[in-house]
C-alpha cells in the first residue's frame, strides 16, 4: 500500500507559509495561494469585493496584460483561476510538473505585482452584470443565493461572494485597490503546492519568487462570530410563476469549524443527510415517498459558525409534503439519535473512502488548504481516520440533541405560489419574500 | 522506483496496463492492474443506451438504471448502494446515448464484495409496482430539474430534436414525459431481459488487484449466465442538406443560440483535430471566442464543445456553439458575427501559436484524468464499447501532438458548413406570454 504523502512545511523570509506535498502519480503540479480573508470581509453595501479582487488579479500585472498572460499559461497547458470563498480567497495555478519554475514565478507575478487595469475593471463589471441576471434564469441559484440574504439579514456569510445586481453600481475599482493592500500580507497568507516536484526545490523557487514580497496590512482581524440577528423561524415564500418545481432551502445556524464537536457532527451529518442513499433524508424523501431525485444537508464549515442547511426540490405540488417530512426526519434524529449500525457504517464510509479522496492532486491541494486556513495541524490527515473511529455512538446523539434544532429552521420555498401557498399555510404561517 | 524518479516528470509513464479476458458465456472482462493506491474501480458497462429505445419509451434505458438499485430477494431499496457505500465506497452509475454504466469505486479489499453484489442485482433485481412507481416519479423530478426549470435544457432538446431526422439521438436520455407516465413495468422487464446478458455487457477492473484473481471473481459470480446476442445494429443519419433553424421562447433573462454541426463518432480520426479547434475557438481565456465576444462584454458564454473522448458518442455527435448574448446585444448581430469569425478561419487557418496551445491544453487534461482510477477504467471501458478497442485509450497524447494546423482546417472546412447546420434560437417571454403558450414538461 501507498503510504499516505507527508506534508511538509517551510517559512519563507518574508514569514509567508509553505505547505507541500510530493506526489508521484502524474507530472502534474497545483499551486495555490491562500489569503486567508474573503467574502466575509466584503464592505456590507459592496458584495463581491473579495471575488472581483482574485480576478482582476489574473486580469494584467504591471509586466504583461491579460491577453498575454493568458496566452502565456495556456501555452504551458495550464490553468490560471482565481475566486473568493468565505474566510479566504484564492489563486489557482495549475500546470505539468515540467513547468515547475515558470508556474511558481508566474504566480507571484500576479499576486505580488498585478495592474489593476481600469479597462478590464470595466469589462469585469459588465460580465459579472450579464452572469447576475442570467443566474435568475437558475431555480437553484436564485434560491441559495435568497436564503444566504434572508438567513443572515445583513451579517457577513448574508451575501452573495460573486457580487449582487442592486448593488453593482456600488463596486468601484478603488474598493478592489483598498481591500488588495489591506488583506494581501504574507502573514495571513499560505502557499500550497502538491506536485511531482521534489520539497527542496519548491521551497527554492518560492523563495525566489516570494520572499522578497511584503504586502499590505493590517489585515482586518478574523470574522469568529455568531451574528447578533438572524431570520425569524417559519415559512418563507418566493413566487416563482414559470416554474415547474419548487426548490426548498431549510436551515438553521450551524458550528464553526474549529469546534470540539466537528467529527460527532460530521458523522451525524452523515446519516441525516449526506450519506446519499445511506442517510435519513434520502431514504424518506426520494426512496420512499419518490418526491425528489436529491436532497442533502450540508454544514458549512466556516471561521465564524456557518449555516446548517437541507437542500431540495420536488414538483410544486409535492412542496408542502416535502416540508413537512423534512421537518419531520430532523426531529426523529434529534429525539431518537442514530443507530450504532448507522454510526459505524458512516465512520466505515469516511475511513474507507479516505484515500479515493486524495486521489489527485487537485483534492489533495483543497485539502491542505483547507489545513492551512484552519490550523488544523500538519499530521491532520494521518491522524483523520482514529479521529473519525474514535467517535462514540453517546458523543453523536449527544451532538444531535446539542446541534440540531428543528424549531429554529428557517424555510425558503422558491416556486409557483399559485399552487404551493396554500398547502404550506396549512403547515404555519406564509410570508411572501421578494429577491433583490 | 526510486523516491527521486519517481519525482521526475520525465520518467513518468502514461501508459494503462490491459489484461483483457474473454468468459465461456461471451462475457468479457478487462483488468487494468495499477498498485498506485489501494483501491479499485469496478464497473459494470451494458451496451444499452438511449439509441436502443423506441419512440413510445423513450427514456427506458434511463429509468431502468434506477430501478437496478431497488433491491433484490435479499437486498431492500437501495441497500446495494449503503452496503457498499459503508466500506468507503463511491457508489452510482449513468446512463448515456449508448451504453449504460455501474460503477463502485471502493477499497481494494472489497473487490469481491463489489462482484458479488453487481451479481446479484443483474440475477435476482425484485421489481414490483411499487417500487416502479416511486421511480418513475423520482425520474419524472429528475426531467423537470435538468431539462423543463433549467435556462437551456429545453433548448438542447429542441437541436438535437431538429439535428437529427432518422437517427435515435433525436431524443433525449432521459426521454419524454408522456413516455415516462406512459412506461409499464412490463416494458421494463422485457427490456431488461433483452439488454442485460453476456452479450451486452462489459466488466472492467481498474487499481490494485491481480488479473488472474479478478478473472476467478467474474468467473465465480457471472460465469453461470447463459450466453446472450449483441444487437450491432447501427442507423445511419442521412447527410443533412441545408440549414435547419428552431424557434424556442421561454421566461429567460437573456437571449440565446445553440447551433450543432454534425461531425463523428468515437474511433473516428477526425475526432482530435475536431478537439483542437474547440480547444482553439474556446478553451481558455486567450482563445478567439473569449478575446472576441466574451471579454469585450457582447456574449455572456460563447462555447465551441465537442464532447471529449472517451465521452463522444458512438456514432456521429454534434460539435455544439452555444452562445448566450450578454444583455441588451441584439443576439442577430451576434450570430452574424459569429459565423463570420468561423468564416475567417476557414479562409485564413490557424496560427503555429494557438495550434501549439490548444495541443498542450489538451495534453494537460489528458494527463490529469490519468491521475484517477475511475477515470483510467472509464477511458479504456468506453474506446472499448463505443469504437471497439479499448486500447485506443492508450493513444490519446499521441493523437492529440500529430494534429497539424492543416488538419485543423481541413476540419473546420468540412463539418462547420452552413448546409450542415442546425440553429435553435431562445426568445424571451414573460410568464404571461409563457403560460399563454401552453404547459411545459
Amino acid at each position: 500500500m501507498a503510504a499516505l504523502a507527508a506534508i511538509q512545511q517551510a517559512t519563507l523570509s518574508n514569514g509567508l507559509t509553505l505547505l507541500g506535498v510530493e506526489y508521484t502519480r502524474v507530472p502534474w503540479v497545483s499551486l495555490a495561494f491562500m489569503c486567508k480573508r474573503g467574502a466575509e470581509t466584503d464592505p456590507p453595501d459592496k458584495p463581491g469585493v473579495a471575488d472581483w479582487t482574485a480576478e482582476l488579479l489574473t486580469l494584467g500585472t504591471t509586466r504583461r496584460s491579460q491577453l498575454e498572460l493568458a496566452r502565456d499559461i495556456e501555452a504551458m497547458g495550464a490553468a490560471l483561476a482565481a475566486r473568493g470563498g468565505w474566510d479566504a480567497t484564492y489563486v489557482h495555478l495549475d500546470g505539468l510538473a515540467e513547468d515547475m519554475e515558470t508556474l511558481v514565478a508566474t504566480l507571484a507575478e500576479v499576486v505580488m505585482t498585478p495592474a489593476f487595469p481600469e479597462a478590464e475593471f470595466a469589462l469585469l463589471k459588465e460580465r459579472r452584470r450579464a452572469e447576475l441576471i442570467q443566474a435568475a434564469d437558475e431555480p437553484r441559484e436564485v434560491a441559495t443565493r435568497a436564503f444566504a440574504r434572508l438567513f443572515f439579514q445583513g451579517a457577513p456569510y448574508g451575501h452573495a461572494v460573486r457580487g449582487e445586481l442592486a448593488r453593482l453600481e456600488a463596486l468601484g475599482l478603488e474598493d478592489l485597490k483598498t481591500w488588495y493592500a489591506r488583506e494581501f500580507v504574507p502573514q495571513e497568507a499560505v502557499l500550497v503546492c502538491v506536485g511531482m516536484v521534489p520539497f527542496p526545490r519548491l521551497v527554492a523557487a518560492a523563495e525566489q519568487h516570494f520572499g522578497a514580497w511584503q504586502g499590505g496590512g493590517p489585515a482586518s482581524p478574523a470574522w469568529r462570530e455568531a451574528p447578533a440577528r438572524l431570520a425569524t423561524p417559519g415559512i418563507y415564500l418566493l413566487d416563482r410563476p414559470e416554474l415547474t418545481q419548487s426548490e426548498i432551502r431549510m436551515g438553521h445556524l450551524g458550528l464553526p469549524r474549529k469546534h470540539p464537536d466537528y467529527f460527532p457532527v460530521r458523522l451525524l451529518n452523515y446519516i441525516l443527510g449526506e450519506g446519499g442513499f445511506s442517510s435519513r433524508l434520502m431514504t424518506r424523501i426520494r426512496s420512499e415517498l419518490g418526491l425528489t431525485y436529491g436532497i442533502r444537508s450540508t454544514f458549512a464549515w466556516r471561521r465564524a459558525p456557518g449555516p446548517f442547511v437541507i437542500s431540495t426540490f420536488t414538483p410544486a405540488d409535492n412542496t408542502a409534503l416535502a416540508v413537512k417530512e423534512i421537518r419531520q426526519v430532523v426531529e426523529e434524529v434529534r429525539e431518537a439519535g442514530v443507530t450504532a449500525q448507522e454510526l459505524a457504517e458512516a465512520q466505515s464510509y469516511y475511513i474507507g473512502h479516505f484515500p479515493l479522496g486524495l486521489e489527485t492532486p487537485r483534492a489533495l491541494a483543497r485539502q491542505v488548504l483547507n489545513i492551512g486556513l484552519h490550523d488544523l495541524g500538519l499530521d491532520y490527515l494521518a491522524r483523520y481516520r482514529e479521529r473519525l473511529a474514535a467517535v462514540s455512538l453517546t458523543e453523536v446523539r449527544l451532538a444531535a440533541q446539542s446541534h440540531l434544532h428543528p424549531e429554529n429552521l428557517v424555510t425558503l420555498v422558491v416556486g409557483p405560489a399559485a399552487r404551493v401557498k396554500e398547502p404550506l399555510a396549512e403547515i404555519g404561517p406564509v410570508t411572501e419574500f421578494q429577491a433583490e | 522506483m526510486t523516491a527521486e524518479r519517481a519525482l521526475d516528470p520525465r520518467a513518468w509513464n502514461p501508459e494503462i496496463a490491459i489484461v483483457p479476458f474473454t468468459l465461456d458465456n461471451g462475457l468479457q472482462l478487462l483488468v487494468l492492474p495499477d498498485a498506485t493506491l489501494p483501491v479499485v474501480s469496478v464497473q459494470v458497462h451494458y451496451a444499452v443506451g438511449s439509441r436502443h429505445e423506441a419512440p413510445g419509451i423513450t427514456g427506458i434505458s434511463h429509468l431502468f438504471e434506477h430501478l437496478m438499485f431497488r433491491g433484490t430477494a435479499t437486498l431492500g431499496p437501495e441497500e446495494f448502494s449503503r452496503r457498499l457505500q459503508a466500506k468507503g465506497g463511491e457508489v452510482n452509475a449513468f446512463t448515456t446515448r449508448d451504453h449504460t454504466s455501474y460503477f463502485e469505486n471502493l477499497p481494494a479489499e472489497h473487490l469481491e464484495l463489489a462482484l458479488s453484489l453487481e451479481a446479484e442485482r443483474l440475477k435476482h433485481l425484485k421489481l414490483d409496482e411499487e417500487n416502479f412507481e416511486t421511480e418513475r416519479q423520482v425520474v419524472i423530478s429528475e426531467r423537470k430539474l435538468r431539462c423543463v426549470d433549467s435556462p437551456f435544457g429545453l433548448v438542447e432538446e429542441l437541436l438535437f430534436a431538429t439535428a437529427y431526422t432518422e437517427h435515435p439521438y433525436r431524443w433525449p436520455i432521459i426521454g419524454w414525459d408522456q413516455d415516462l407516465r406512459r412506461l409499464t413495468l412490463e416494458d421494463c422487464l422485457s427490456f431488461f431481459r433483452r439488454h442485460y446478458q453476456p452479450g451486452e455487457m462489459l466488466i472492467l477492473v481498474a487499481g490494485e488487484a491481480q488479473p488472474e484473481r479478478v478473472r476467478e471473481l467474474v468467473e465465480r459470480y457471472f460465469g453461470d449466465l447463459p450466453p446472450g446476442s449483441h444487437d450491432s445494429h447501427r442507423v445511419v443519419e442521412p447527410p443533412q442538406r441545408g440549414e435547419r433553424r428552431a424557434v424556442f421562447k421561454k421566461v429567460s433573462q437573456v437571449e440565446a443560440l445553440f447551433a450543432g454541426f454534425h461531425t463523428v463518432g468515437l474511433g473516428h480520426p477526425d475526432l482530435y483535430p475536431l478537439m483542437v479547434l474547440a480547444a482553439i475557438l474556446s478553451q481558455g481565456r486567450a482563445c478567439r471566442f473569449y478575446q472576441e465576444f466574451v471579454r469585450p462584454g457582447r456574449a455572456a458564454e460563447l462555447e465551441a464543445e465537442v464532447y471529449p473522448p472517451p465521452w463522444t458518442s458512438a456514432d456521429p455527435d454534434l460539435f455544439i456553439i452555444r452562445l448566450v448574448a450578454a444583455p441588451g446585444e441584439p443576439l442577430s448581430r451576434l450570430e452574424a458575427d459569429l459565423w463570420e469569425s468561423l468564416e475567417r478561419l476557414k479562409h485564413e487557418g490557424v496560427t503555429d501559436l494557438e495550434l501549439a496551445r490548444a495541443k498542450k491544453l489538451l495534453r494537460s487534461q489528458t494527463v490529469q484524468g490519468l491521475a484517477k482510477t475511475f477515470y483510467r477504467g472509464l477511458m479504456v471501458a468506453l474506446f472499448h464499447l463505443k469504437a471497439g478497442d479499448g486500447t485506443l485509450a492508450n493513444g490519446l497524447l499521441a493523437a492529440y501532438e500529430a494534429v497539424t494546423a492543416a488538419d485543423v482546417l481541413r476540419v473546420a472546412r468540412q463539418y462547420l458548413r452552413e448546409d450542415n447546420r442546425t440553429v435553435v434560437t431562445l426568445r424571451p417571454v414573460s410568464p404571461e406570454e409563457s403560460q399563454e403558450l401552453g404547459p411545459l414538461f
